[in-house]
Parts: C-alpha cells; structure tokens; sequence
C-alpha cells in the first residue's frame, strides 16, 4: 500500500483544514546532504497558452516556470497562506485598503545586472495594469489600480480608486512577478516570447519555445529568497529543461525509463499510473490547487432549462461528488465540498449544500413541472430536460455525470468541439454549463469567472438572473474593501452560501496538482498556488 | 494503421467460367474451408449483434459502478469494466452498431457514386471518361486518411460524417474497377450481338453491362467493408466519433490506451474484437474472389 502514502498524507491535511503540503514528504531527510549541479528534466503535459511573460501567463504550467527566475515583493507561506516579505522587506496597508506601501531590499539584482529599485517596481506595475485583457489574472488582481508613486529609491507606493483588500496576495503571485524596467521597452507580444525576460530569480530563462521546449539555468550570485526558503543562496541545480508531452502514458513511460525526472501533468496522476511510478521508487507529490474548484457554471439565459432556480438546486443535489473523486480518481481523494479548493484562504466547508441527494433533486424537479417520461428522462410541455455541455475532449468524468444526471432524469449532451467552435460556443452563450477554473490563493479570484461588474465572461453575465447578479458583485466588492480577517471571511462565507444555494455554480472536483517526482530528485516543493519551487531542489549524482 | 490498400491489383480479371460447372463447386469449396465458416459465422455474430446487442448482453452500456471500475475479464464481465465500472463487452457489442451504421454508410455511398461514375465513364468513353478518371486520380494521390480528416473537420463531429468521410476516400477504388469491366465487356461479342438485335443503349446498359460487372464489385465492397471498419475506428480513434457517451470501437481503443500497462485488455480485447473483424471480412472475399474463378 505503499502508493496510498502521500494521498493519505493529503487526506489527513483535508480534515486539519489546513493549508497544507508545503514541504516535500517522500524525499526529504533520506537523500543526505545537498551537492550542486545537475540538470532537472520536466514534462508538462501541454502549452495552450504559448506564452511565457509571468505579468500575461494564466496557464498553469507556465507560472511554475515563471517562479524560478521572475520573484515577487512578497510570497504566501503554503502552510498557512500568511504573506512573508520577499523582495519587499516590509509593507503598510491603509484602513480601507486603497494604498499600499512597500519597503524594498536594496541588494537586489536583475540578472541583466540592473539594480532592483522603486522606479523597477513602478515600471513593472504600470506595464502590467497596462497589459489590460490581454492579463486576465493581471486584470483582477489590480482592480481598481490607479497608480505606483516612488517615495524614494526603496519605498513605492501602490495607490487604488477602489479597495482592493486582496492586493496583498496579488503581490506574491508570479502574475505580479517584477521583470526588469528594460524588458517592459518590448511589445507584450515579443514578452511572450520569451526572448528577453529578464528577472531577478534564481534561475534565469535562457530559451522558450511555445509548447515545445524550454531551458532555465542557475543564476550565480542569488541571494535574496523569501524566508520560506531553505536554501538561502544560489540553487543547486546547473539548469532545468522542460518538455512537453501530452500522452499520459508516454509521459509516465519516460519518468519510469529516467529520461525525465519529473512529469506534471494537469489532471492527477491516474491511481494505475501512481502504481507504475512508486514500483520504480519514484514518489507522487501532490497538493491541492487554491483557486475555483473545477466545476460548471450555468447558462440562466430565458427558455433555458437552468433559468429556474428550481431545476439549478436539483441539478446541485444530483451530482454525486464523493463518487466521483473515488471513480475518476482514487478512494480517499479530497471530496470538493466548495466553490473553492480546500487550499484557498476563506474557503468554507458547504458539503451539507452540496450533499448527493436524488430523492431531493427528484422532488424539485417534480414541483418544477419536469415529469419523468417513459424513457426515463423527463420533459415539460413536450420538451425533453437536455443540458448542453461543450467540451473539447471528454474526460470518464464528464461521462460519470451525465450518467449520474441520468438517474434522476437529466439528460447531458455532451457537445464535442474544436477550439474555435468552442470559443464561439461559450461566448455566445450556446450552452447550458460550462466547465471552468482558475488558480489563486486568494477567494477573490472568483470574481474573474462570476462578477458581472467586473468580467464580461459568459460565466460572469449568463450565470445569474439580475437580481443575484447584484446582490453577488455587492459582496465581491465588500470582500476587496474588507481589511480586517474576519470581517473578510465573514463576506466570502456569505458569498460562497449564495452561490451555492442560487446554483450560481455546481463543483465537480477539488483540483489537486500532482508530480512524479523521480527517486534521486530532493528538496521538491510547492507554493503556495502548487506551483514548483526549485531553489531547494538537488539531484543525488 | 494503414488503409491504402491497392484493390484493384488482386481483382481485375475475372475470366469467365462455364456456368453449368459453377454450383457444385462452390458448395465443395465451401465444406472444405472451415476457415470461411468461421469467417462467416463470426462477422455473422458482429452483424447480428450490431442490429440487437441487447441479445448477447444484460449490461447497459453507459451505466457506470465506481466500486466496478477497471475489473479484469471474467465470466461476470467478458471483456471486464472500464474506468467508470461499464462492461466493456456491452460497450463493444453497442459499439458495433454505430460502427457498422457508419461502415454500410460509408459503403453504400462508395458503391452507388463509385459504380455511376465508373459505368458512365466507361461506357460513354471520350471526356467525360478523361474528365472523371482525372478526378479519380486526384482523389487516390491524396492518403485516405489525411482526405477524411480534412472533410470530417469541415463536416462536424458524427457517426454520419464519419460515414461520409470515409465513403468518399474509398470511391476512387470502386470507380476504377467498374470502368476497367465495363471498357472489357463492352467488346464482348453478345453486347455487339445485342445491338445488331436493335437493343437500345439503355437497355445494354441495364440489362448486359450492369449485371455482368457485379462481381468484382462485390468482392470489393466486401473487402473495402473491412478497410471501411479501420478508417473508421482510426477516425474514432482520434476523437471524431460519436458523441459520448456513445463509443465506436475506436474510441474504446482510444480511452483504455492509458491503462495500457496495468489493464491492457481495456485497449486490446476491443482491438482484437476489430481485428478479426478486420480479417474475417478480408478472408470471405478473398474466398469470394476465388470462388468466381
């Protein structure tokens, strides 16, 4: 039972509520001392984005490729999601959270050589706010930004119009990661690039090529990590290459054969392939992912089915979410039980709301006027209850749903479609739920898919009849002027309740990043988003 | 998975045989080849249970049991369960009618347009025979594959599409040996014969051409019946199949390829399911093709 280790290990996390898996578990204290050199060799699974400028990145994989040479004034602590100074050594934030004022280290370098100051910082906000739409995590994390003023050469000041309490944490992510002043002179298009990012990480990004490849290697001189750090000086590792490999098996073929030393893929490792992995002595890191947990999000549009309130709260019961973490991943894997994954700061615990009841979903379907017909699925005046899902591929858990759905007379339409069809698809609102997530450790990040006064998504204007729509922007607003912790939390707590119980959104599955992480790889870690952390990372010779 | 075959090398001369000695010789044939029995008996079973696979199995093939999943054969579960816990011989055997559906599909377009194009442009000659067979030459230097990826990408994703896709890509092949009949037949003494009577050419056409070039036909529909099947699955394959949680048996190749080493058979028992198939369809026309002679 060897492979269970780390799953239980995250399980037991789960219940503590804590914020957990910071620190690597299988390879730690066994390896010895750590020696320097050697090259870390990682597969992604996929590169749809295609660019590499962390201030533009949303995909995934590329911000953890963006932590190794672009730093942040601050960093999260994956423990307990506190904010610790990094490139900032201290900071104040005003009472109504429109002003922010960062103290910076000032034996700081980029790797070009320039030296990291207030005027770098100004430089690097302002470009980033600039980038617009073309952030969408940028976009959010400095709502309301107005401007970044240099007090002197170590002291900026970052103003908002409107408060935005979440900023704090916005400065730890690798989206408001500062590169240095001569890399913003090139066009966002030529950022993505890769060509010169230049940052002041412990790696430096040598080479980056869309979806293909690309190569990192150690910067020589870094001495300025955050305190969550081991590690305090240069890496160990001579350079990290990364690959792309989106065939599961082939991925998990070249761990086991040693021509990688760590596979990253999007979905979990499959409990098969855990199986395959530890027989070699190779360990599984894994770590939920905060942010949205990945689920659907309704379209309420008139003459839709979900436009009932009714059919949204049956549609809730229906969906069976324990059986689902145990089918499509394994016994014991995390059961989302909200909005968010349990690794997000505010989440609440809402199994209650979410608990698979189809005797419940049955009756509200019943008093909704969907009666059950001969086959099975039920119908309204003659038509039948089809949802359409738009999907590019389908994963076994969106065939589990709909056959879940199935049982109490839903049927799922399962529309499959190219990229652009699928584009067009969700932009004009041609379908009745829609599959999304994203990554922050933060609960505001939320307002990215479902605020209508902020985003101009799908998700955000077809998701929710006029009245929620208000009264859920009202209380994403409240939630960035909130300072104090608990008044925050007390905001989230209400605004997760609403969501749920207006079927704003349905959760499918708590996200949990995992790694195969090969048997002479030590040091691996997570940050607090479950991106990697290379700078304890060594390789036994 | 390669689905240029070169049909018309193996069947294009049929010589005639007298009929008197033919049915004797066919019933011998076919006691002294259990291997055509077999063929037979098994794309029987596939055609059968395509029509009502409700007949060979109890399961329903889209009901999931997680505490099933991913069980190997047994005699609860032939072919064993998947990853959400469904049978996976009754996913086969549903399989099977949307495969054979897209298949006959595929078939039938490629027999009607590939006979009316080959009767016609052997029959009137001049150019509309070079204006046609150009097309045709067109069509055979593009691979099959590449050809019905292109349309099923214009068409949509579909059992229908597929059908069309594919039916298209192997018409080329069934134009070509009508033609080649019907340019041999047309100089045969008794369609002259027929003419001197005061026949019409409709009639010869009808009447003498069209049933005299049957038989090469046949023996290719039956063949490309078995090239159809693999451009379909390697069509279903790659995800333009069905849409779930419907699965042509491509798409159950496809999903189970994950789990190639610790449950091999969810890939292998549906691969062998479509190889002899495959082979079984290729041995009845090969036997066809011999007993014409």
């Amino acid at each position: 039972m060897r492979y269970r280790r780390p799953l239980l290990a995250l399980t037991a996390l789960a219940t503590l509520a804590a914020c957990g898996g910071g620190a690597d578990a299988a390879n730690d204290g066994d390896g010895g001392n750590p020696v320097k050199g050697g090259t870390l060799r990682i597969a992604f699974w996929d590169d749809a984005q295609g660019c590499i400028d962390p201030n533009q990145v949303y995909w995934i994989e590329s911000r953890s490729l963006n932590r190794q040479f672009a730093d942040s004034l601050t960093d999260q602590d994956p423990e307990t999601g506190k904010i610790v100074p990094w490139l900032a050594e201290s900071w104040e934030v005003n009472d109504d959270a429109t002003s922010y004022t960062f103290k910076l280290r000032d034996d700081v370098t980029f790797s070009d050589g320039t030296k990291f100051d207030a005027a770098a910082v100004k430089t690097a906000y302002d470009a980033t706010h600039a980038l617009g739409a073309k952030s969408l995590l940028g976009l959010t994390y400095t709502a309301g930004y107005k401007s970044t003023e240099v007090v002197d050469d170590y002291t900026v000041k970052v103003d908002f119009d409107q408060p935005n309490s979440a900023f704090l944490q916005a400065s730890s992510t690798t989206t408001l990661a500062i590169l240095s002043p001569e890399t913003y002179r090139q066009t966002p298009e030529e950022r993505c690039t890769g060509d010169n990012l230049v940052g002041t990480g412990a790696f430096t990004l040598d080479s980056y090529t869309a979806a293909t490849e690309a190569k990192l290697s150690r910067r020589d001189g870094y001495a300025w990590p955050s305190e969550l750090i081991e590690n305090q000086g240069d890496a160990y590792l001579d350079a990290i290459e990364v690959s792309y490999i989106k065939e599961d098996s082939v991925r998990v073929g070249s761990l086991t054969s040693g021509a990688i030393d760590i596979a990253w893929p999007r979905l979990p490792i499959s409990e098969a392939d855990q199986k395959v992995i530890e027989a070699t002595g190779a360990g599984i890191e894994s770590r939920s992912l905060p942010g949205i947990s990945s689920s659907y999000f309704p379209n309420v549009g008139a003459g839709k089915p979900l436009a009932d309130v009714k059919v949204r709260q049956a549609l809730q019961k229906s969906i069976d979410r324990k059986s689902y973490a145990s089918t499509v991943f394994w016994d014991g894997y995390p059961v989302v039980s909200g909005p968010f994954d349990n690794t997000t700061p505010y989440a609440t615990d809402s199994s209650g709301v979410l608990a698979y009841d189809p005797e419940g979903a049955k009756a509200l379907l019943d008093e909704a006027g969907w009666t059950a017909g001969a086959d099975g699925y039920r119908a309204k005046d003659g038509e039948p209850l089809t949802l359409t899902i738009p999907a590019q591929n389908t994963t076994p858990g969106d065939q589990l749903v709909q056959d879940q759905l199935k049982q109490v007379g839903i049927k799922v339409e399962l529309n499959v479609l190219t990229l652009a069809q699928y584009q067009a698809a969700a932009a004009d609102g041609d379908y009745d739920l829609l599959a999304t997530y994203y990554t922050r450790a933060d609960p505001s990040v939320l307002g990215s898919v479902l605020d209508s006064g902020v985003s101009q998504a799908g998700t955000a204007q077809l998701s929710q009849d006029p009245a929620t729509k208000k009264e859920i922007s009202g209380l994403f607003a409240e939630g960035l002027q909130d300072v104090a912790e608990d008044k925050r939390a007390g905001t989230y707590a209400d605004l997760q309740k609403l969501i749920l119980e207006q079927g704003v959104m349905f959760p499918l599955y708590e996200r949990v990043q995992t790694a195969g992480v090969a048997s002479k790889v030590h040091g691996f870690a997570w940050t607090s988003e479950a991106f990697l952390r290379a700078n304890d990372i060594w390789i036994s010779q | 998975m390669s689905v240029d075959l070169a049909p018309e090398l193996g069947t294009r001369v049929v010589p005639e045989v007298a009929a008197g000695q033919r049915s004797p010789r066919r019933l011998g044939l076919l006691t002294a080849r259990p291997g055509l029995i077999l063929a037979l008996l098994f794309v029987g079973f596939v055609l059968v249970s395509a029509v009502v696979p409700g007949w060979f199995t109890r399961y329903d093939p889209n009901a999931t049991a997680g505490p099933d999943k991913l069980l190997a054969p047994s005699a609860e579960h032939w072919f064993g369960t998947d990853e959400l816990g469904r049978d996976l011989f009754s996913r086969v055997l549903h399989g099977s009618t949307l495969t054979i559906q897209a298949t006959l599909g595929a078939i039938v377009i490629a027999v009607v347009v590939g006979l009316t194009l080959g009767v016609v442009s052997g029959f009137f000659g001049g150019w509309p025979d070079s204006v046609l067979m150009r097309v045709v030459d067109v069509l055979l230097a593009i691979p099959r594959l590449l050809l019905a990826l292109t349309i099923v990408t214009a068409l949509g994703f579909g059992t229908l599409p597929i059908a069309v896709a594919v039916g298209v890509g192997i018409v080329p092949g069934f134009a070509r040996i009508t033609r080649a009949r019907v340019l041999s037949i047309k100089a045969l003494p008794y369609i002259e014969a027929a003419r001197t009577g005061g026949a019409s050419w409709t009639r010869v056409l009808v009447r003498h051409i069209l049933p005299n070039s049957w038989g090469p036909v046949l023996v290719l529909a039956v063949l490309d019946f078995g090239v159809a099947i693999l451009a379909i699955s390697a069509l279903s394959f790659l995800g333009f199949g069905a849409a779930p949680p419907a699965a042509e048996w491509g798409t159950l190749i496809s999903q189970g390829r994950s789990y190639l080493i610790t449950s091999p058979w969810l890939t292998l028992l549906p691969g062998l399911f479509v190889g002899l198939t495959v082979f079984s369809l290729n041995h009845i026309s090969r036997s066809l093709e011999e007993l014409q002679r």
